[in-house]
This record gives structure tokens, sequence and C-alpha cells, in this order.
């Protein structure tokens, strides 16, 4: 009988479970130990009650408008508790200096002073928004959620990839695929001690609760949707529904005089923090795009006046930006006076001239990433891309070299993964999201394992057909008071949704019949 | 020499029936700054509302306002009295270099970039290239006006709230807004900070006190070459005591004197009236 882990190669790659000798590192020694046990049928049949938990939930997954089996992958992603506090450490450490940066930005514009940042770069991104100039958030917080992507390098370091301070999504699937793992493995859990992720929506409900406006002691809080026609619709009900809060689209909401109301069956209610998962543009007509019907007309200034939260604030795009990005570690230096614990990748920054010609000249071997997208749209892997692809984005780049920064090519680690009937190395990725209630940087144990399944692929992003796996952060064994996860009760019912981890641009949707116009006056002159 | 003015700027939008909802700001307030000093201000609204102000980031203020009765006309009128100065003279003028320093660049990047409606093509380019070659940027900065003026003819109603530096400048002709806006368009080219101003002119530099005179809302523009100078490109003066400063912007956009959305019927009909009283 073989097992299936022959002929599982290394290559240049970290392998997390593997060392160089083809030993299993030490907190996937267990893992590995049941996994190579399994026969090919046994773990056809683990699939199988994988693909019926999740059909079970009515949860299937779309992918460009086909409808799949949930890409789960049933190895998981294990994390030694000392390898995990330093994620810890360095994702806290990250939210804590955007969120300082944040309030400059917005603010007094000390960064700019102190020649930190250039000021043309902050002002020149498309997501820095200044109708935000003034917009005070109560206990400070404007990063409430943040999922901060690292990937692991070929000496095994953790680095960043990218920040996500907007709406970052995936969460349901770090909730959801731990539910599904614990009944496919129940014995995996009953031998190692795996920090819960459960915890997640009472966690945010709290940070939420503690962004209220000032003098409100039992705050209302809402989901606020773009709809059902989202790709991360099935996130926004699964979280409104785990926090026991209503999950709401624009036309449910009115603001008067800045105070805003939803519309309920049984007459208005009074809403004092938003967590909403629409894009800034859609938000507020009044402030942004006047064509959304998606938003809800006078939002900012409430938000302004200190009658209602935003979560996560408006224009907090500003500190994703990838160029802005390559300046995070002096951000952490300069707001905290720390050494960042996570370093960045290499990052070109193709305004300044010389570094422009040299990218220019090795286009195919860098990775190219658009400022300002998420998701992995545009993004261009120069050792796989056509000539054709180069071309335009060479032409690209010197048109606007502004919206384009260059990263050297990472081996992102690899993890086994279930594929053509075996195990073989996968390229992963991993979302840890973390949550700010105002008093400490909260970091949920594990976050999003994502894989990119084609061999070889970089591609991790769900959007461009990656899957994703549990994620188990093992409990300190010299802690002693930690509870392990334990198989979770079974959930609520769900209704049968789509599941799509990174949100694709916003759907603004068909217009309904408000009608909204624009009204202005020319300046005449005389 | 100081005057004492007094403005009421009045929009009335009547609509061919009824309106439910409406949500606007209007930025018609001045604010005092080192021209200009605010004695009094107010905005009126009707049908009544309570309108809330705050300071946008250009230090403008701005009052947002929304209506959820049925309507068929808004009136937004805001009162002022400001007392301003003769145009000051233009101090501590820099150089080329000074201005094209890093430092300067990066202290005013706003009022050097580009936009949508500031924008520049190769004609305008062509025009400005012996502005751009005097020794002095506060002389090119003039000669930028005197080209504005050469190139454009002022035509009420020729434009609209969405034309371009370049269209207007194509055309040859339009109002205070696209004489503005090519001038913003050359000056930055050249690398001069420029901003939009909005605001209001007296027509009569001899207006007899208490005389009640019809203007329009008038845009302008704020130079610098070391300070901030005001030209007005479309009357062809500088900045002084018959100008109130309502609101800086980097174009426009930045300025509108009232913008909102609403729900209901279609727009019939927009009065707009200014009127100006000169008091001291």
């Amino acid at each position: 009988m073989t097992d299936l882990f022959e002929g599982y190669e290394l290559d240049r790659a970290f392998d997390e479970m593997f060392g160089r000798e083809s030993d299993p590192r030490a907190p996937y020694a267990a893992l590995h130990e049941t996994l190579r046990l399994l026969t090919n049928e046994e773990f056809a049949e683990r699939c199988a009650t994988r693909d019926r938990s999740f059909r079970d939930q009515g949860i299937t997954f779309s992918l460009s408008g086909e409808e799949r089996p949930f890409p789960l992958d049933l190895v998981p992603r294990v994390i030694a508790a000392d390898e995990w506090a330093l994620i810890e450490r360095g994702v806290a450490q990250r939210v804590r200096a955007l969120e300082m940066f944040l309030a400059d930005v917005y603010g007094a514009g000390e960064v700019f002073e102190a020649r930190i940042i250039p000021r043309r770069l902050v002002y020149s991104s498309s997501h820095f928004h200044r109708e935000a100039v003034g917009v005070n958030p109560p206990n400070g917080v404007r990063v409430h959620v943040s999922g901060i992507d690292l990937i692991r390098d070929e000496h095994g370091t953790f680095r960043v990839l990218e920040d996500n301070l907007r709406t970052p999504s995936g969460i349901s699937y770090v909730v959801e695929n731990r539910r599904a793992m614990s009944q496919v493995f129940p014995e995996l859990f009953a031998s190692h001690r795996v920090l819960p992720v459960a915890t997640y929506p009472a966690r945010l409900l709290e940070a939420l609760r503690a962004a209220a406006p000032g003098g409100v002691d039992d705050p209302t809080v809402v989901v606020l949707t773009p709809g059902m026609y989202n790709a991360a619709y099935f996130e926004h009900s699964f979280l409104a529904r785990q926090m026991g809060v209503e999950l709401v689209e624009g036309r449910d909401l009115v603001c008067r005089n800045n105070i805003v109301r939803m519309r309920t069956t049984t007459g208005e209610r009074r809403v004092h923090v938003i967590y909403r998962r629409l894009d800034d543009e859609f938000l507020d007509p009044v402030q942004f795009r006047a064509d959304s019907a998606l938003g809800v007309a006078g939002l900012l200034n409430a938000a302004r006046a200190g009658e209602v939260t935003i979560a996560n604030a408006v224009g907090n795009g500003v500190a994703d930006d990838k160029l802005v990005y390559s300046y995070v570690p002096d951000l952490i230096r300069y707001y905290l006076g720390e050494e960042p614990i996570l370093p960045n990748v290499h990052t070109y920054r193709l305004g300044e001239d010389e570094v422009r010609e040299d990218v220019l000249k090795r286009l195919d071997q860098l990775v190219l990433k658009p400022v300002d997208a998420s998701g992995g749209y545009g993004l261009v892997i120069g050792p796989q891309a056509t000539d054709e692809e180069l071309a335009n984005l060479r032409e690209g780049i010197i048109a606007n070299p502004r919206e384009w920064i260059a990263q050297d090519v990472v081996q992102l680690s690899t993890s086994p993964t279930h594929a053509d009937g075996k195990f073989q190395p996968r390229h992963i990725d991993l979302r840890p999201f973390a949550v700010n209630d105002g008093q400490r940087v909260w970091v949920v144990p594990g976050g999003l394992t994502r894989v990119a399944l084609p061999k070889g692929s970089l591609v991790v992003n769900s959007s461009q057909g990656g899957g994703s796996k549990d994620t188990w952060v093992l409990a300190d064994p010299l802690a002693t008071s930690l509870q392990p996860d334990r198989p979770p009760a079974p959930p609520s019912m769900l209704s049968e949704q789509a599941l799509l981890f990174d949100a694709a641009p916003p759907d603004p949707g068909p217009m309904d019949g408000m009608g909204q116009q624009q009204q202005q006056q020319q300046q005449a002159g005389s | 020499m100081a005057w004492r003015l007094e403005v009421h700027h009045s929009t009335t939008y009547r609509y061919t029936g009824q309106v439910q909802e409406s949500y606007n700001e209007a930025r018609l307030t001045p604010v005092t700054g080192h021209r200009q000093t605010v004695l009094s201000s107010s905005l009126e609204v009707t049908p009544r509302v309570t309108p809330y102000r705050y300071a946008d980031a250009f230090g403008t203020t701005v009052h947002s306002f929304d209506l959820h009765q049925p309507h068929d006309h808004l009136t937004v009128m805001g009162h002022s009295v400001t007392e301003t100065s003769a145009p000051m003279p233009i101090l501590n003028q820099l150089g080329w270099k000074d201005l094209r320093s890093d430092r300067a660049k990066e202290r005013y990047f706003e009022f050097l970039t580009l936009t949508r409606l500031v924008d520049l093509d190769e004609s305008m380019r062509a025009v400005c290239e012996q502005a751009s070659a005097l020794d002095d940027p506060t002389e090119a900065a003039i000669a930028v006006f005197g080209l504005v003026r050469k190139e454009l003819t002022y035509v009420p109603g020729a434009t609209a709230v969405s034309t371009t530096a370049s269209d207007a400048f194509n055309a040859g002709n339009g109002v205070c807004q696209d004489f503005v806006h090519v001038s913003l368009a050359l000056l930055r080219s050249m690398g001069i900070p420029a901003r939009y101003v909005s605001g209001y002119v007296h027509n009569r530099p001899d207006a007899l006190l208490g005389e009640s005179v019809r203007g329009e809302s008038h845009a302008w523009v704020d130079v610098w070459t070391g300070d901030w100078w005001g030209y007005d490109p479309t009357g062809d003066v500088a900045v002084g005591e018959r100008h109130v400063v309502i609101a800086t912007g980097r174009d426009y956009k930045d300025v509108t004197p009232i913008k909102g959305v609403y729900a209901g019927a279609a727009l019939d009909k927009l009065e707009v009236s200014v009127e100006l009283i000169r008091r001291a």
C-alpha cells in the first residue's frame, strides 16, 4: 500500500509540513501520521463527509457563475504557538501604526511635515477622500476590521504582502471551514489543541458596540450589504446572524438631520453603528457617486456630526494603497518608535525614474500590481506573462507610473494539498483577521489560508480560482488555561447562498425608482 | 481702502411637481481670511430646515441640510456682511528655482496637479511657452492672465459646469469658471501653484454707499509665488476690496455653491440672484 504522500516533491519553496530532509516538522507530526495512514478510499470518504457538511449548510461555491463543490482542501495548515505569537504581535503592530497614519492623514498631516511619506503620494491615491477630513470616530478607531495578507518566503520568514483595511472578506470561510473540519476529522481535534475561531462574531460585535457614539449605553448595530447579488453576500448574512443584528440594505436606512434610522415592520428604529460591506464610492450619494442607489444619502455627515459610526471608516483605502504599503515599515518606526515585527516584500516604487527604468528592463522577472486593486485583479506575474501582456504592461506603467508597483517574485510557501488522488505541494498565503475595539487589537487565531490550486501557481485569490484550508493555531503547550476548539454546536440554518471570499468589485445593481438627480449651478461670472 | 460689503445670494429650484426627499450641501458662507473679515453671515432655507455646519478639507464653511416634506420649490439664501481690503502688494516673491524645489512641489501638490476640469492640451502648452521663459514667476503668472484674456471671449451661457479647460480654450469663449480653469491649467503646467476661488465681485469701483447692485456668483484665481495673491482674469483686475471670498479648491467641483441629490419631480426652473450693497 502506498500512502497519499508518495512522490511528494519539495522544491525551492518553504514547505509548511516537511523540512529539508522530508521529515514532518514538529507541529505537523501527529497530523502527518494520521493522514499517512489513510487509504485513497478512506480519504475519499472524508471528502464526501466534507461535501455533505457544506451542502447540508446550504453552502455552495460559485466561480464565474458556475456552482462548484466547496474548495476546502482537507489538509489543514498548522501554526505552532511561538510562530503565531509573532504573527499576532506583528499584525497588531501594523494595525496600530496604520490607525495612527489614517488619523494623521485625515487630520494634522504631521507625517508629511516630518517627511516620512510624500503628501503627493497620499493625495494622489484614488482612495484618499477629502470628504473624510474632519470625520473623527468616537473611540478613535477607523480600522475596526482588517485582513493583513501574509506569505512565507523561501526561508520560512513571514512577510506582509498587502494590507486590507476597507472591507476585507473571508472570515465566514474561516468559521465554516472549522465547522466542516470538525465533522470530517473529529479525531484530529481530540489529539490537537487548536485555538477556537468561532468567537470572532462576538469579538466583532463587542468592537462595533465600543465604537458607538458617546453617551449611547445600548447601541444598535447593523450590517449594511450591497445586496444578495454581491459576491460576499453570504458572509454579510452570516455575520449579521452570528452577531444577532439586522442585515440591511441602503434602502432600509434613512438619514434625517444626521440621525440614521432603519425601517422595520414595527416602525423606525435608531441605528448607532453601521458595519458596512459597501465601498466608499457607493456609500453616500451626496458625497460620492450621486447615482448610487446602494447607499444612504446623508450618511457621511451623520458620522461627521458624531450621530452614527461607520465601520470601517470612510477613506481607509488610502492606507492599503500598494504604494503606501511600501512605506509602512517607516510608518511603524515613526508612529510607534518600534522596528517592524513582520517585514514587507521588497517593493519597487515606479514613480522614481531610476527605479522605473530598471524595472522596465526586467518586467519578465517581477510581479506587477495595480496600486488600488484587491482580489488579485490586474496582477501580472512577469515570468508567466506573454510578450503581449508584458508589452501592454509596459505601456500602462509609462503612461501611469503612480498606478503600479513592482515586487520581486516570492516563492510562496507550499502545503500538501489533495490533487489528482494524492497530496502535492501547492502555494499558500495567510490572511489573519484583526479586530480593533479601541483598547486592543485582537487577531483571530488562524485566519484564512488560501491555496493556489493549479500546480506552480502563485495566485491564491478565490476570485482567481483559489481554494482554502482550515488554519490551526496550536495552543501553547506551556499554557494550561486555554480551551482547545471543540466541534462547535450546529449553527442555525443557512439559506442557500453562493460563497466567495474575495468580494468582486461591487455591483451597483439596478437603480430603484428613486430617480436621484443632481442639482448644481454654474458660476456664470460677470 | 477697506470696503464693507453686504451680499444676498438667493437660489431657487422650481420643480415640475412634488419632491419628496432632498439632501444638499451649500457653500455660500464667507470665511475670515487674510484679506477679509466676516462681520455676519447666515443661511436661510425654504422650506425651513436646521442646517448642520462644518468646515471642509479646504477650510470652506459648508451647510448641509435635508428635506423630507413634499415641496415644489427649494430656496437657499446666503446672507453676509464682510469687510474686505484693497489688493495686497505681492510680497516674498520667489524665483523659479525655489518655486520648482521639491519642498514647494510637495507643499502645494494639490494646486500643481491637473484635474478632469483643469486639463491641458498641446495647443495650450504652446501658448504659454513664452510666458514660462520669463525670468520671474510672478511676471509669468501675470503674462498667463494676459494670454487668457486674449484667447478667451466672455460669452454668457457658452459653457456648462462640466466644461473642461481645454474645451473652453479651443472653443475660445466661456464664463468666469472657464477663465479660471484655463488660467489654472496654464499656471500649474508651468509649475506655479494656483487654486480656484469662488465668491462675489462688486462691479462698480465707484459704488455708492447703500446702493443695491445686481451681481453674480463669481470665480477667480489665487496664485502662489512665495505668498498667495489673487487675480480676477475675467474682470482683468487684481483681487481687492470689491471681492468677497467664499471657497477655495482645486477646481469648480471643490467649491460648488449648492449640490445635492433629491427624489421626485424633475427640475423645471432655476432662479439665481445676487445682490451686493456697499455699506462702507
